[in-house]
């Protein structure tokens, strides 16, 4: 029952939304209601998985321990993202940047976004799934254009069109997935996960190869994997960074969930080496690339779109390896979905203060923005790997997975860490420390842009040094499953 | 499952969408892509109508109604206001030039005839030529989007990609199945929408439908 209220309260708070004439308040208010439900209810199922293994309701929902998962980083990152939006949009007001309607607009498509996710991660049909990230691309179009300036623009057609083409690749993936089923179970139900799972056996194998490129190609895209990511640095460094924050620590990670559960099913019918082979050099090609383009960054936005892509090569490299890489690999999701955020949140306040994401720009955020500038410190460490933070131990034992069966994309995943880290360095050196431009003032723009990323950081920092209990059960289960 | 359509049908009008998506390469005037991709929608809303009667489904004959309605009726309808309307009756620009885009699609045909897509024909043996042609429509009408300058061009690439992805499901008789309806019915109505209204901002931005002007973004 608690799904039900999940995803109706989001719908309800987009609908009231829309329905506001004047004032902002009311709109900041059912958004972090709405987001406030969906991480209470997250927690709630999350304690039910972990008491009867599975959640269900009705024949269409159902969250496992990884569904869990990532119900609970979702709401998290949906509920700071929300706080952090009502700092940012009044910043933005204030500025005469934007007016009440698209504030109204922005509120009302972040509430059906996060609706989106949700019904993705809970659904129990694989097309129903797609409908869901479909939903996500489309209402995420329109919060990338949001600026409406030439560049944002070019970024939500670009993302439209490239996401819309790899989705309609994954949905003949999906097709080709349900035709051995749907010759056993019957075309006119809703064939689940799990009929597909207990027919594995019925699919024709290379049929079920054919499939599954088409879903990794698809779902590939919209998870940013190389060389299908041309969208991401464009979409992530033009929304707003509220949107780019949830693109970039959630959004992508439901993409690379529903690969998953497509791998269980190809992995019974043609065995696991077909698809961890394939995770292996996507999740490679994506590590190359990123490191070399943020190594030569201009832009501190498009920095983190690129450490995205490469993040998600790390997790894809995780679940090509196998064995232990899978729980580093479903770890170092947790991590990177919430170091991210906090990265593309802090340089939110960096781009209200200097109004420009050009490194080059900005200097002395340490002075200029003292919170901001600790927090983007802690976020870099976090994001490169630097202990105690928890990416160290998670890259190392990926790496580890690695090493025997792989050892010479290991040894380039390594020298392209170094360069990661080197690159990172070299700019955050220039934006955080040194003298802050003359007519940059000092201070804070207000507590929505400072507190809710403290508590992230926390949180980041907490779980980096301690895994609780339940949340190790949830992912060793997880790690079972897959 | 079983196929109800017969098979020569089938075949033709599967080559019939093939070579529409063949002419909108080779069209530059904007109107005709769009005419052409009428046709080949009313193409799909024939298979999908001609398997909603075979199957006695009437969640077939909906989608098929809804096919007609949005993709021969509304979207192309809307194509030609907003060419009339901004008047961009004339040619939409392709990267590759007229001999170097008919070598890369006999190059496509050649390869989903290859033993890489081939095993796909397991599917349903008896519509083999029809299952094979309908993956040629999808990977020409992907290289239609890539090759095209045109915003419109490519939106079209995209619906005509869904069309052959709907051709390659009748012929693989996985048309009666509530996910093909659920999937293609929500693409159908919510993508059309977005996309329009995005073609009209862009329009409203650029002054122009042409994205090679879109060079703000690298790096």
């Amino acid at each position: 029952m608690i799904i039900a209220l999940i995803t109706i309260i989001p719908l309800l708070a987009a609908t009231l939304s829309a329905m506001i004439k004047r004032n902002t308040k009311f709109l900041e208010f059912f958004t972090v209601i709405s987001a406030g439900t969906i991480f209470v209810s997250s927690i709630i199922i999350s304690k039910q998985v972990l008491a009867n293994q599975i959640y269900t309701y009705l024949p269409y929902f159902k969250v496992s321990a990884f569904g869990a998962i990532l119900l609970l980083l979702t709401s998290f990152i949906g509920l700071i993202a929300s706080l952090y939006s009502i700092g940012y949009m009044r910043t933005e007001i204030k500025k005469e940047v934007i007016g009440f309607t698209r504030v109204r607009q922005y509120f009302v498509l972040l509430n059906l976004f996060l609706m989106s996710m949700v019904f993705a991660i809970t659904f129990t049909s694989p097309v129903m799934t797609w409908v869901a990230v479909e939903a996500t691309t489309l209402s995420t179009a329109f919060l990338i254009s949001f600026y409406n300036k030439s560049s944002s623009m070019e970024a939500a057609w670009k993302y439209l069109i490239i996401n819309s083409v790899g989705l309609l690749l994954a949905f003949f993936g999906t097709l080709l997935f349900l035709a051995g089923p749907m010759s056993i179970v019957g075309g006119h139900t809703l064939i689940s996960w799990n009929d597909l799972l207990t027919n594995a056996n019925a699919l024709n194998p290379v049929i079920i190869k054919i499939a599954f490129v088409f879903i990794l190609i698809g779902y590939g895209t919209k998870m940013g994997l190389v060389p299908m990511h041309t969208w991401l640095p464009d979409a992530h460094s033009k929304a707003p960074v509220p949107i780019s924050s949830l693109l970039s620590g959630v959004l992508l990670n439901i993409a690379l969930f529903t690969i998953l559960k497509f791998k269980i099913v190809a992995d019974a019918s043609v065995g696991a080496n077909f698809s961890q082979g394939l995770l292996v050099y996507f999740g490679l090609a994506s590590i190359l690339l990123s490191a070399l383009l943020i190594y030569l960054q201009t832009n501190y936005k498009r920095l983190l779109a690129y450490s995205t892509i490469e993040h998600m090569g790390i997790i894809a490299l995780g679940f090509g390896f196998g064995g232990i890489g899978v729980f580093a690999a479903i770890l170092h999701m947790i991590y990177h979905s919430l170091a991210k955020p906090l990265l593309f949140l802090t340089s939110g306040n960096i781009f209200l203060k200097f109004s420009s994401t050009k490194i080059a720009k900005v200097s002395g955020v340490l002075k200029a923005l003292p919170v901001t500038g600790v927090l983007f410190l802690i976020g870099i460490f976090a994001i490169t790997g630097v202990p105690p933070f928890g990416i160290f131990l998670t890259e190392f034992s990926i790496l580890a997975a690695g090493i025997r069966s792989h050892p010479a994309i290991t040894a380039f995943t390594l020298l392209a860490l170094v360069l990661v880290f080197i690159g990172f360095l070299k700019h955050a050196t220039s934006m955080i420390f040194g003298e802050k431009p003359e007519d940059i003032t000092t201070g804070e723009s207000s507590y929505w842009n400072t507190v809710p990323l403290i508590v992230l950081a926390a949180v980041l920092i907490f779980l980096s040094v301690y895994l609780p209990g339940p949340l190790r059960l949830l992912i060793e289960r997880a790690t079972t499953i897959l | 499952m079983e196929n109800l359509i017969p098979t020569q049908i089938l075949y033709l009008a599967d080559l019939l969408i093939f070579f529409s998506v063949i002419l909108i390469h080779l069209t530059k005037r904007n109107v005709y892509f769009v005419y052409l991709y009428a046709v080949q929608s009313l193409i799909v809303t024939f298979l999908m109508a001609y398997s909603s009667f075979a199957n006695h489904s009437l969640p077939l004959g909906i989608l098929a109604l809804l096919i007609f309605a949005l993709k021969v009726i509304a979207a192309p309808g809307f194509f030609l206001r907003l060419i009339k309307k901004q008047t961009l009756m004339s040619m939409t620009e392709s990267y590759l030039n007229l001999p170097l885009t008919l070598a890369g699609i006999a190059a496509i045909t050649m390869i989903t005839h290859s033993r890489f897509f081939t095993p796909l024909s397991t599917l349903a043996p008896v519509n083999e030529n029809a299952l094979l042609i309908s993956i040629s429509t999808m990977f020409i009408s992907l290289f239609l989007i890539i090759n095209r300058k045109g915003a419109l061009s490519q939106m079209v690439g995209i619906l005509s990609l869904e069309n052959a992805i709907v051709a390659f499901a009748i012929a693989a008789g996985l048309e009666q199945g509530l996910g093909l309806e659920l999937g293609i019915a929500f693409d159908i109505c919510a993508w059309i929408v977005i996309a329009t209204v995005f073609v009209s901002m862009i329009y409203k931005k650029f002054h122009t439908l042409d994205v090679s002007v879109m060079t703000k973004l690298k790096g």
